[in-house]
């Protein structure tokens, strides 16, 4: 039987990165929700799986806050899917995004390297 | 909404065509179909929860469990649909009930008056029943209501902090005008006036409908006389003829122009049976109705209600209100005196909020408002009591579906919360129905509240607030009964259930089901008793001795002032009348009389006795012809009544009734004895004792009261006889040999054939008069019985449906001791004893608790002063029956079992 606990959601964790990386995979051009996880798997060698669980929850709040577009079309197996595209303000929050990763890789690296201080 | 459900939709597809699509994939790395699909749909995940959490981010997550939970319930709801009807019978009686009596009570207890702005209204005085006309006494409190003209004109001028300060006619007397359209083929009708200060409708803030309204001009002494016609005499009886306007009509006979009609809603400053069809200006009433006191300082008639302006505090204005009204009565006769100097600090009127008008209905029918609306919350909390349980049993049944959804992973509080959205939603879905019953309830209690009334201003339609009300009752009940079976329901362990053939006996659901019965009898004992005592007190009224006949007697209310008639044509008339109804064929006897036992009226006189100083004090007082005692079938007991000798000439005589020589007369022998007022003691010589005949109420029924010859004046009375209003007759009595269907016709022809002014006022067989005053006791006393009966009902099923339902649990065991030998007389006695256990703690609960509430409900009562031992007894016995009756049918089947098939039951 299963315990009550509620949903534990893992994208709180990485949410920030997620949603960059999601950003990013669609600057290659516009994908379907299962075009994005496969591509983000290929893209780390396999190493990062994406789980469904954290993705469509992460793609429909950056089509609500405007970042992506959706669109239904067919994709090349001729399936019907929703395909979604990153948008002007998309494109900025992404460089924002990624600048922001870039200082705090910079810093915890600071903290990682440093011989101790002096308190 | 819709968006909603097409983004779920679209959220669905999408997730389909990403699991098609790894599917796809699978098949390609050489998967087999089936294969395939298991396994990316497992990769997936869990499907549900995911689309959850994705739709969590619309934010529509709360409004989507909202619906499913009432999808869900609605479903439930068709599924059983005798538990279904039952429930929504049960529910739209009592809140319909509830939701009844709250619309009377907003329409005659919260209702504001239909007028501008009524919140800035202040009513200079706080009683309603401070009326009528009378001299201005002085009071022990000091506290006064009712205002002479001149007193109202004194305010008006020293507080310039009213905008507006408007004087209406207090009392009954003389609002009964006979009316005619100017015109060949016209109508004598007689309807009720009121006399009101020039600046009435403007301190209402009103616009006419038409025309225009009274203003100042008009109250002025000699103007010429205008009235204003209430909007539903324009549309009934002119059918909004526009050519009323400025038209004149005969007002007693006097010509008074109709300058306008008074807006629509518009019922006056109070409510009342019979509103106003006229308004008219105070300074007519001398000429209309002859009335003398309009213009005497010391005679109070007047209601006083204005509007203040904005931002004047009402504690300085009331301070300015006494110290003006001291300064008023300070020149008067009564507070001259040595004696009377002495209550003059005292004087002072209670300035209360004006926006609902004068109070005389709120002030007679509050209270039995809101005993009501307690009778009716007791019955609603019953069947309450009586749905939980339903639902508890109904919760047994489910368990198993309960424990499978706690399986497939519902938390508690989601179960909670979908059986308390099931149980909201069958008390709201009752509570619909009881608007209904609550519209064609509140229109019952009117009819049977004012039998006969046509325009009483009281709304039976639900209004915004009572549907409001009944709304919130509705939620209220539902989450009452509700609740206490959900949190139970959801408590079901899900590996016990799903194992069949549970033998558990008493559980807490049962504890919780004989304390709901234990309770429904109590509150039913409370209720019956309730009903007892009401019964019993409108008995005791109706089966007071009046002292008078009513069989076939006819009571017809005329109006000879209003017809034309001055003093000295009165003797005239009246001999006219007793001849021509005389000659009537069956009339026995024709009485005159100012006014005639149980019509809610009296005329009263401060009377000394002559050579008894210490014998003095008010009694009331009728003037009568000679055939009025028997017509009314009051007996002479010593000397003689009224008779034809004591003419105006002859020498003033008066017959007193028991209570009088009781009171005044210490029991000393009448006759011969000399009464009269404090400047003339000896007026009167009386000549007769006759019974005590009960003439306002019930309630005042040993008032001692002196009878005097219709147009006999006291010697002492100088004033000219065109100004002595008490000796106009205002009733006929008339006793017939046997009952005649058409009088009624007879009598208005009679009149008419003598002065076609002389319309009927009013005609009903003295019966019908006198089960009038009764109205009020006989509703209550009625209500209260149907109320009871109804809890009774619900209790009684309540405790059938527990007691049948333990049986049914109890089956196996039953069984087996059976099998070991019980007797099917022992299996009865065992069934009856639980169930008349919890009727015994009932009652242990509710005996006190009855006597404890007689205290609020005495004032309401007629001589019933505790709840004596028979209404107790009765109500123990019809409770102890109904329980009985209840357990008796369970019992039996519980004795027929076979053990045998017992046994085998799961």
């Amino acid at each position: 039987m299963a315990t009550k606990s509620g949903y534990q959601n893992r994208i709180e964790l990485v949410q920030g990165t997620l949603d960059m990386l999601i950003l990013k995979t669609l600057q290659w051009g516009e994908q379907h929700g299962y075009g994005i996880s496969q591509a983000i798997r290929a893209t780390s060698g396999q190493a990062l799986q994406v789980e469904t669980g954290s993705l469509y929850p992460a793609l429909h709040r950056l089509e609500r806050q405007g970042w992506v577009k959706a669109e239904w079309k067919q994709s090349e197996s001729n399936q019907r899917a929703k395909f979604y595209k990153i948008t002007k303000l998309g494109k900025e929050q992404l460089a924002s995004d990624y600048e922001r990763w870039g200082k705090m890789v910079a810093i915890i690296e600071g903290i990682m390297t440093a011989e101790g201080v002096e308190l | 909404m819709k968006i909603f459900f097409r983004r779920k939709t679209d959220l669905r597809e999408e997730i389909e065509s990403h699991i098609k699509m790894a599917t796809a994939d699978r098949i390609a790395r050489g998967e087999s179909p089936e294969a395939a699909r298991r396994e990316a749909m497992r990769e997936f995940g869990n499907l549900p929860l995911i689309a959850e959490v994705t739709r969590e981010r619309w934010g529509w997550l709360r409004l989507e469990r909202l619906t499913q939970d009432l999808r869900f319930a609605v479903r439930q709801l068709r599924r059983t649909p005798a538990f279904t009807t039952t429930v929504l019978l049960t529910l739209a009686l009592g809140i319909g009930a509830n939701a009844a009596i709250f619309t009377l009570v907003n329409a005659v207890l919260l209702k504001d008056l239909p007028v501008t702005d009524p919140k800035m209204l202040v009513h200079v005085g706080n009683d309603g029943h401070d009326c009528c006309v009378g001299n201005n006494p002085t009071r022990e409190e000091g506290v006064y209501s009712n205002f002479s003209t001149d007193t109202y004109q004194q305010l008006k001028k020293n507080l310039p902090e009213f905008e507006e300060l408007a004087a209406m006619q207090a009392g009954w007397g003389y609002r009964p005008i006979i009316a005619r359209r100017d015109g060949a083929q016209t109508e004598a009708r007689s309807v009720m006036g009121e006399f009101v200060s020039g600046n009435y409708f403007r301190t209402f803030g009103l616009r006419p409908a038409a025309g225009r309204l009274l203003i100042d001009a008009d109250d002025a002494r000699g103007a010429p006389a205008t009235a204003v016609m209430s909007y539903e005499t324009w549309q009934r009886q002119f059918g909004g003829d526009a050519a009323v306007i400025g038209s004149t009509f005969w007002v007693n006979t006097k010509p008074v122009t109709v300058v306008g009609v008074a807006p629509r809603g518009f019922f006056g400053d109070r409510m009342a049976v019979s509103p106003p069809e006229f308004y008219l200006p105070i300074q007519t009433m001398a000429s209309l109705a002859n009335a003398s006191y309009v213009n005497d300082p010391e005679t109070n008639w007047l209601y006083i209600i204005g509007r203040v302006k904005p931002g004047v505090a009402l504690g300085p204005l009331q301070q300015k209100v006494n110290g003006t009204l001291r300064q008023a009565f300070a020149t008067q006769k009564n507070f001259s005196t040595e004696n009377g100097k002495k209550y003059l600090p005292r004087v002072h009127a209670t300035l209360t909020p004006g926006g609902e008008g004068i109070q005389t209905l709120q002030e007679g029918y509050g209270s039995h408002l809101h005993l009501l609306m307690w009778i009716a919350g007791l019955v609603l909390l019953i069947a309450c009591a009586n749905i939980a349980n339903l639902l508890l049993v109904r919760g047994m049944g489910r368990r198993t579906e309960m424990s499978v959804r706690s399986a497939l992973g519902a938390q508690r509080g989601r179960i909670v919360r979908q059986l308390l959205t099931e149980s909201i939603l069958l008390a709201s879905l009752g509570g619909l129905l009881g608007l209904a019953v609550a519209y064609a309830g509140a229109r019952m209690l009117l009819v049977l509240a004012f039998p006969g009334a046509q325009s009483v201003p009281i709304e039976a339609r639900p209004s915004l607030a009572v549907i409001g009300f009944a709304l919130a009752i509705s939620v209220v009940t539902g989450i009452l009964f509700g609740v206490a079976p959900a949190w139970i329901s959801a408590q079901a362990r899900p590996a016990d259930a799903l194992r069949s053939g549970t033998r558990t006996t008493a559980s807490a659901t049962s504890l919780l089901q004989r304390t709901l019965v234990v309770l429904q009898a109590a509150l039913s004992l409370v209720l019956l008793v309730g009903a007892g005592l009401f019964s019993q007190s409108l008995n005791k009224l109706q089966n007071t001795d009046l002292k008078l006949d009513a069989r076939n007697r006819y009571i017809v209310h005329i109006n000879p002032q209003a017809a034309g008639y001055a003093g000295k044509q009165l003797e005239a008339l009246y001999r006219t009348i007793e001849d021509r109804f005389h000659a009537v064929p069956g009339v026995f006897k024709v009485g005159l009389s100012t006014y005639v036992p149980m019509e809610d009226n009296r005329w009263s006189n401060y009377i000394v006795v002559q050579n008894h100083p210490e014998a003095k004090g008010l009694a009331g007082f009728v003037k009568a012809n000679s055939d009025y005692f028997d017509s009314v079938g009051t007996k002479v007991l010593m000397g003689r009544g009224i008779d034809v000798r004591d003419a105006s000439a002859a020498p003033a005589v008066a017959v007193v009734n028991q209570a009088f020589v009781h009171e005044f007369l210490g029991g000393r022998y009448p006759i011969g004895q000399r009464i009269g007022f404090p400047d003339s003691p000896g007026d009167f010589e009386i000549v007769g004792v006759v019974e005590n005949t009960v003439y306002t109420a019930v309630q005042l029924k040993d008032d001692p009261m002196y009878f005097v010859p219709m147009m006999q004046r006291p010697a002492s009375d100088k004033s000219p006889i065109e100004k002595d209003m008490s000796l106009y007759a205002g009733t006929m009595v008339l006793e017939t040999a046997q009952p005649i269907d058409d009088m009624e016709k007879i009598t208005r022809k009679t009149l008419a054939s003598i002065n076609p002014n002389l319309t009927v006022v009013q005609f009903q067989t003295f019966s019908e008069q006198i089960a009038i005053d009764f109205t009020e006791q006989r509703l209550i006393a009625r209500l209260t019985m149907l109320f009871g009966a109804l809890a009774l009902l619900l209790a009684t099923i309540g405790l059938y449906g527990v007691t049948a339902y333990s049986v049914e649990r109890r089956t196996p065991e039953i069984g087996i001791r059976m099998a070991l030998g019980a007797e099917r007389g022992g299996v009865v006695a065992m069934v009856m004893r639980g169930a008349l256990i919890q009727t015994a703690l009932g009652l242990a609960i509710g005996i006190p608790v009855a006597l404890l509430c007689v205290r609020f409900v005495k004032a309401q009562l007629y001589e019933i002063t505790s709840a004596d031992a028979r209404v107790m007894t009765g109500a123990i016995v019809a409770l102890a029956v109904a329980a009985c009756v209840a357990a008796i049918i369970p019992a039996r089947r519980a004795a027929s079992i076979d053990p045998a098939r017992a046994l085998r039951t799961e």
